[in-house]
């Protein structure tokens, strides 16, 4: 551990400029971290994201450096003003950019730190808030974000809930966001604008600025331009045959949650502008004929891309989601009416419930809509889901979920896992195997 | 002539491409301010026609305010409408119905064309308390909202009003009330003294003490007056909800031209249409059932389909023609305000 420290002070931070052309080389060995255990399991991952596949479009090597960087090598990333870590997608971070603070989201995807959480939380726990809470109880842990000022939980998931108490005890300062655990009702509409509310008022006690029409605007100004990268983002994987495939974009998305916000916009729209004319030179990422996949259920996090990586190497290609690691967390944009405080308070917070499809809510008709709506938008042909062993809420909600897709003939793969390697062999087996069931149903039909 | 089988098919898709072109260019339009535009040509149309010698009859279904002699382009029909139903029944529903009715048919054939797009681009009162709105949201007020259960409750009454407009001018006729209660919501319409206002005509600005009857009218009048102005500064299109045309509007709704579909599959409930919508209607963010989405209350200003970032996801239509939709452009185009790149 004090080697880790050491190196945090001596590795350059990655600075806000323009994403470098420069290729991070693999074979430089620079510090004890990237010799350890926890930087191979990234490495690993990474390389297969990269060697695994050809002609990655160019535009990707901002994102494999930067992962490169930040998990391989645990290189610290800079930042302005307080540190509020976030362990859901229901924190608005307009707020947080409102009064000068960064957000990061926490929400971990390592099985060293999973290990590591298996320590003290129950057997019976899931990888993800495990693995959160393992990195939040190591010291200098990676991603080196820094100190933490703030970490905002809203108050979703029992297991999340719990862990408040528990980051509390490692020494960070929380502040629960209170989500309601309804959404349709208009009770739970006010309540969770007043919950957010709070948490402006906590952040101004936090920051020592105070929220203003101005950096509030501003504020909503840089996050809608990362929403309108994304969206061109995926209104390109709508195209068939693929030009981008899922593992990219998983990996696109997964930097949102601790890169400079102006930089990662910026190595977006260069990875739209290269998709762009990769349509239009018609360069295709997979096979004609490859199965086209939406992902849902519990968020593939870097380095835990097993199961995007391993439909994409089994010949499919995933091409939309429906999880709260890519597309649930950019997809929404806010309207503002009146261009007041309030009012754009309010619309934030209307934006962070009211579509949010997480499985928390009583009812989950909403992700089941959506679910239906991106098989048809992205022509998918099937859908995989993921639920993270010991998630309860996504367990639950997986057959009715299959119901409603199978009402509609769309095939559906239910697979329980967690963040460990040793399920991989069996489960490409069983990828494959509803891959090669759905070529065989396009060949029937054709 | 070898040329001639190439050429149609060559201008048809020029014209494709053009029409689309056009779509595109209308969806991503600056909606507020083509809305605020066109509602100040009808402003002034239905304020100020009567000087061009406009005369578009005397069943309008707007507040074409009757009031406004000089000024009127025709007449906001609710105003014939309670004098012909305060004629004594033999006459009413003797030969003179066949007028009545004609009257009815007028007003109804306006009516389908627009929709309640009546309310939202033509009403002149409408677009009165549009600018004072304005007025607030410069003055940086913010603007307050009712509760879920006082909006059910207060939705009630623009009914209870158009069904007194109705009951007293036939009770009028009947002899049950006095002829001091003629055109008896004219009477209490804030529209009497605020629409003629605008030709600096300020008659009826007065307290008529002719008789009690009279007092407790023209006293009703000055007062909903007062509440309009106070009422639209705190409360968006504050009159709107309570008003007996809009009722009028909804119970004739159904066969209308002009319709605001929402497509349910699209939509995820965001609530972007909810929180910009003036009149506070849930329905058209939470119902992804029905596709006729225009609630009792709506007054079609259609800001709710320039709010919504999903394309297609809500539609107005006009005859089965789409005229504008939501799209993911034209929203983010609207709602790129702060120092954008």
């Amino acid at each position: 551990m004090k080697d880790e420290i050491e190196l945090a002070k001596r590795a350059t931070p990655i600075t806000a400029s323009a994403p470098s052309a420069t290729v991070v080389s693999r074979s430089e060995e620079l510090s004890p971290y990237s010799r350890s255990k926890q930087a191979r399991e990234a490495e690993r991952v990474l390389n297969r994201i990269i060697d695994d596949f050809d002609d990655n479009p160019q535009a990707m090597q901002y994102f494999y450096d930067l992962f490169r960087r930040v998990h391989c090598r645990g290189e610290s990333i800079a930042a302005e003003g307080p540190r509020i870590g976030t362990t859901c997608i229901q924190a608005p971070e307009e707020l947080i950019y409102a009064m000068g603070a960064t957000p990061v989201r926490l929400c971990n995807g390592s099985y060293h730190y999973d290990q590591i959480g298996a320590e003290f939380m129950p057997a019976k726990s899931c990888s993800l808030v495990k693995a959160t809470l393992g990195m939040l109880t190591s010291d200098n842990p990676v991603p080196r974000v820094g100190k933490l000022d703030l970490v905002v939980n809203p108050t979703t998931c029992d297991q999340k809930k719990k862990a408040s108490a528990m980051i509390e005890e490692m020494g960070h300062p929380v502040f629960n966001l209170e989500l309601p655990n309804v959404k349709e009702s208009e009770a739970s509409r006010l309540y969770w604008r007043r919950s957010v509310r709070q948490f402006a008022e906590e952040l101004r006690g936090v920051t020592g600025r105070k929220l203003t029409r101005k950096n509030l605007k501003a504020a909503l100004a840089r996050t809608q331009r990362a929403e309108r990268a994304f969206r061109a983002m995926d209104g390109f994987r709508r195209a068939s045959p693929s030009v981008l495939l899922g593992k990219d974009a998983f990996l696109v998305v997964n930097a949102y949650f601790f890169d400079d916000l102006d930089r990662w916009c910026e190595a977006v729209e260069t990875l739209n502008g290269e998709l762009g004319e990769r349509l239009e030179k018609a360069v295709r990422a997979v096979q004609k004929k490859a199965p086209r996949i939406v992902f849902t259920g519990s968020p593939p996090i870097f380095p835990n891309l097993k199961l995007p990586l391993l439909i994409e190497r089994a010949g499919g290609v995933v091409v939309s989601d429906e999880t709260c690691s890519a597309n649930r967390m950019l997809y929404d944009m806010t309207a503002v009416d009146e261009w007041l405080v309030n009012d754009m308070v309010d619309s934030l917070a209307d934006k962070y419930l009211k579509p949010c499809t997480c499985p928390i809510f009583t009812k989950n008709e909403d992700r089941q809509r959506r679910l239906l709506e991106l098989v048809r938008n992205f022509s998918a042909d099937g859908v995989v889901y993921q639920a993270f062993a010991g998630c309860q809420v996504y367990e639950m909600e997986q057959r009715s979920v299959a119901r409603t897709l199978n009402e509609q003939g769309i095939p559906m793969l239910y697979v329980e896992t967690d963040y460990s390697p040793d399920d991989e062999g069996q489960l490409s087996t069983r990828v494959e195997a509803f891959l090669e069931s759905i070529k065989t149903r396009k060949r029937m039909r054709t | 002539m070898r040329n001639s089988p190439e050429s149609p098919a060559v201008s048809a898709l020029d014209w494709r491409v053009l029409a689309q072109a056009a779509r595109d260019a209308v969806n991503a339009c600056d909606f507020n301010r083509v809305r605020f535009w066109l509602q100040l040509f009808f402003f002034a149309l239905m304020v100020y026609g009567g000087f061009a010698g406009i005369d578009l009859g005397l069943s309008l279904p707007t507040f074409a305010c009757g009031y406004n002699q000089t000024g009127r382009p025709g007449v906001c029909y609710l105003l014939p409408l309670q004098h012909q139903l305060a004629l004594p029944p033999r006459v009413l529903f003797g030969f003179a119905g066949i007028g009545v009715l004609t009257g009815f048919v007028v007003f109804f054939l306006w009516f389908i064309a627009l929709n309640k797009g009546w309310c939202g681009f033509v009403c002149p009162l409408g677009a009165i308390q549009d600018w004072i709105t304005a007025l607030r949201r410069r003055l940086g007020v913010r603007f307050s909202r009712y509760s879920q259960k006082s909006f059910e409750t207060l939705s009630w009454i623009k009914y209870v009003l158009l069904a007194l407009m109705i009951v007293i001018p036939l009770g009028i006729g009947a002899g049950y009330f006095s002829h001091d209660m003629s055109a008896p919501f004219c009477m209490i319409c804030p529209g009497r003294l605020i629409i003629p206002a605008f030709t600096f005509d300020f008659r009826q600005f007065v307290i008529d003490f002719s008789t009690p009857t009279k007092i407790v009218m023209t006293v009703l009048g000055a007062m909903t007056t007062g509440l309009f102005f106070v009422g639209s500064f705190i409360k968006k299109r504050f009159w709107c909800f309570f008003c007996p045309m809009s009722a009028f509007h909804y119970l004739l709704s159904k066969p209308a031209a002009f319709r605001l579909i929402k497509d349910g599959d699209k939509c995820t409930r965001c609530g972007d249409c909810y929180s910009v919508c003036d009149l506070q209607i849930k329905e058209i963010a939470d119902d992804v059932n029905e596709p006729q989405i225009m609630m009792e209350d709506c007054i079609m200003c259609l800001k709710c389909v320039a709010a919504c970032p999903e394309t297609g996801a809500l539609k107005a239509k006009f005859a089965g023609l789409t005229i504008f939709e939501s799209t993911e452009a034209g929203f983010m185009k609207r709602m790129q305000k702060g120092a954008a790149p």
